[in-house]
């Protein structure tokens, strides 16, 4: 057994596992609000990639004011989305939200495709393709910015959670009746998360967009950042980072040992598992709240 | 009946109708006053709309596709049959809804902190809370663990401070005394008397125990069917026949929790 070898699986696999966290924590913003998951994600996804694309390459912005531009217009985007498709829906079957987060999705991507069309761009971040050492360890740069970024990103949201705004979208997250009758605007709640949700999309649209390129194939995130969201507890931030470690290690060591014996292809097949799996057994994932039932 | 006459009632409903799904109509033109400063109680029995009164009050009809179809709500002389749930709060009615809703999944110090209206200053909010927790110095033992986990006494205590931090002038509760054991009902009914005399806040009282709302109130309102069948002061209401042959009746209290458990149980089927 090389362990040297094991553990630089183990933890780039963790790096790449905190990418797809960086999606997930997205998808728990909005289903803390909404108690949907938000199958547009991969396509507020792919328009952050492509916004700041433009941005940068198109309008030759410099990355540092590219992205907080992009952040800005993103977050606009989610409120506007809210405001104009999913407000209307309040009240009605969770479904049929479902429903109108999948079109929305084929909505955005058709748009991206429109607009940009389907050859893949390079975002070129200026994150140097040389890999980092860490003792014996290989670690691709790329990925550990963005694995930091997540990091940096859950903290922010603990914090925000703290603060009073926070706590009132908490509290919109347990009771809109209850939030209402207290004065708090369940709608301007409900659209912040949203907004909030798009500028982390943006960031995983970025980020993803170094590693393999700005293009349609960004929108299968959406699989592994959904598998890690349950896996987490769909409603839980600290879920979707732990899952999406976990996720990255066991999809990554795990492909080390069955490759060879299926002959290749065994992510998504480890992939699918945990998914299948965590609906089996654990309902409501690591992390997930249950009701609480009083004893 | 009306033996006491106030220059402008603090909040008055007149000939309300209330339709559901646009086509169940629960309430059919009904009016109360409550007159500034005054307790009043909303009596009746299960499914009379007395829920439904005061979500037409508090705007939270909405949520239930529900609409006031006639009739005006007045505020401190406003109209306010078609503001937003959000505006009238700003305004200071607060709705103490039924069944203690508390945000469980936070603490009693962030229920309280949900609560604050935008504009209310740190310094403000903790003003509010420390008064709420003299109120309630059972909330102040368990400021810091999930609310979910209290008691339902001590949920109700909740439900109600977090009410009181919007400051409100107009305090609605729906059914405070539901499932709580005696001595709790008079140790909330107490505090809300209190709060009423010394800050002059009006509290209108949605109950189904009759005895031991009219013991707080000065006058009340009995509903039935969706319309006001008697209003009186509280004297009179207890002297009256009907009423203690249908609200004061011995044993009232558990076997009235049970009839409504079951008739909700039926609501949710049908
Ligand atoms: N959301 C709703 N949609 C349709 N009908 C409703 C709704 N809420 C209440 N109703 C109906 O309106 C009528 C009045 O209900 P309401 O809840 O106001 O009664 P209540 O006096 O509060 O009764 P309880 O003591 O059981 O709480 C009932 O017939 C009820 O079935
Ligand atoms: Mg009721």
């Amino acid at each position: 057994m090389d362990w040297i070898f094991l553990s630089e699986l183990a933890i780039n696999g963790a790096l790449t596992g905190l990418l797809y966290s960086l999606f997930a924590i997205g998808l728990v913003l909005i289903y803390k609000a909404s108690s949907v998951p938000n199958l547009a994600q991969a396509g507020l996804t792919m328009v952050g990639a492509y916004v700041v694309l433009a941005l940068a390459r198109d309008l030759g912005l410099p990355l540092w004011l590219a992205i907080p531009i992009g952040a800005v217009l993103m977050f606009g985007l989610g409120f506007g989305i809210e405001r104009v498709a999913l407000r209307r829906l309040a009240g009605r079957p969770v479904v049929m939200i479902l429903m109108m987060t999948l079109g929305l999705d084929i909505f955005l991507r058709g748009t991206t495709l429109a607009i940009w069309g389907g050859t893949s761009r390079s975002m070129e971040l200026g994150v140097s393709y040389e890999p980092l050492f860490l003792g014996d360890i290989f670690l691709s740069r790329i990925h550990v910015v963005g694995a930091a970024v997540a990091i940096a990103l859950f903290v922010a949201f603990m914090l925000f959670f703290r603060t009073r705004t926070g706590i009132k979208l908490r509290a919109i997250a347990d009771d809109y009746m209850a939030s209402w009758s207290v004065g708090i605007s369940v709608e301007r709640g409900v659209g912040l998360s949203w907004a909030l949700a798009s500028v982390v999309a943006m960031a995983a649209g970025v980020i993803w967009g170094e590693i393999q390129g700005v293009d349609q194939a960004l929108s299968l995130l959406l699989l592994k950042g959904l598998t890690v969201a349950v896996l987490g507890g769909l409603d839980s931030i600290l879920g979707a980072v732990v899952a999406g470690i976990l996720l990255g290690i066991i999809e990554n060591v795990g492909a080390d040992f069955l490759d060879p014996i299926v002959g290749g292809g065994s992510r998504e097949l480890i992939v699918a598992a945990v998914l299948i799996l965590t609906v089996m057994i654990r309902p409501h994932g690591l992390f997930g709240r249950h009701d609480i039932e009083r004893v | 009946m009306q033996d006491k006459v106030e220059a402008q009632p603090i909040l008055s409903m007149n000939s309300v109708e209330v339709l559901y799904d646009n086509v169940m109509l629960a309430i059919k033109g009904v009016s109360v006053q409550v007159p500034k400063g005054e307790m009043i109680a909303l009596l009746g029995s299960n499914g009379a709309g007395k829920s439904t009164t005061l979500k037409a009050i508090s705007g939270l009809l909405k949520a239930e596709r529900g609409r006031v179809s006639r009739g005006e709500i007045k505020f401190e002389g406003t109209d306010i049959t078609d503001m937003l749930a959000q505006n009238r709060v700003a305004q200071g009615i607060c709705h103490v809804i039924e069944g203690r809703r508390v945000f469980e999944h936070l603490t009693p110090e962030e229920n309280l902190t949900a609560a604050a209206p935008s504009g209310m200053s740190r310094s403000t909010l903790n003003v509010e809370k420390e008064k709420i927790y003299n109120y309630f110095p059972r909330l102040a033992e368990r400021r810091n663990s999930l609310s979910g986990y209290l008691s339902g006494g001590e949920q109700q205590m909740l439900a109600i401070g977090r009410a009181l931090v919007t400051q409100p002038k107009l305090l609605m509760l729906d059914e405070p005394s539901l499932g709580l054991a005696p001595f709790l009902v008079a140790e909330i009914f107490g505090i809300l008397q209190k709060i009423n005399k010394e800050d002059g806040m009006s509290v209108l009282l949605v109950e189904q125990n009759a005895l031991a709302a009219l013991e707080i109130v000065s006058e009340g309102y009995l509903i039935e069917n969706g319309r006001v069948v008697m209003n009186g002061t509280a004297a009179a209401l207890k002297a009256n026949s009907d009423i203690q042959e249908f609200y004061l009746g011995a044993g009232e209290g558990t076997d009235f929790h049970n009839v409504k458990h079951y008739s909700r149980r039926k609501r949710w089927l049908s």
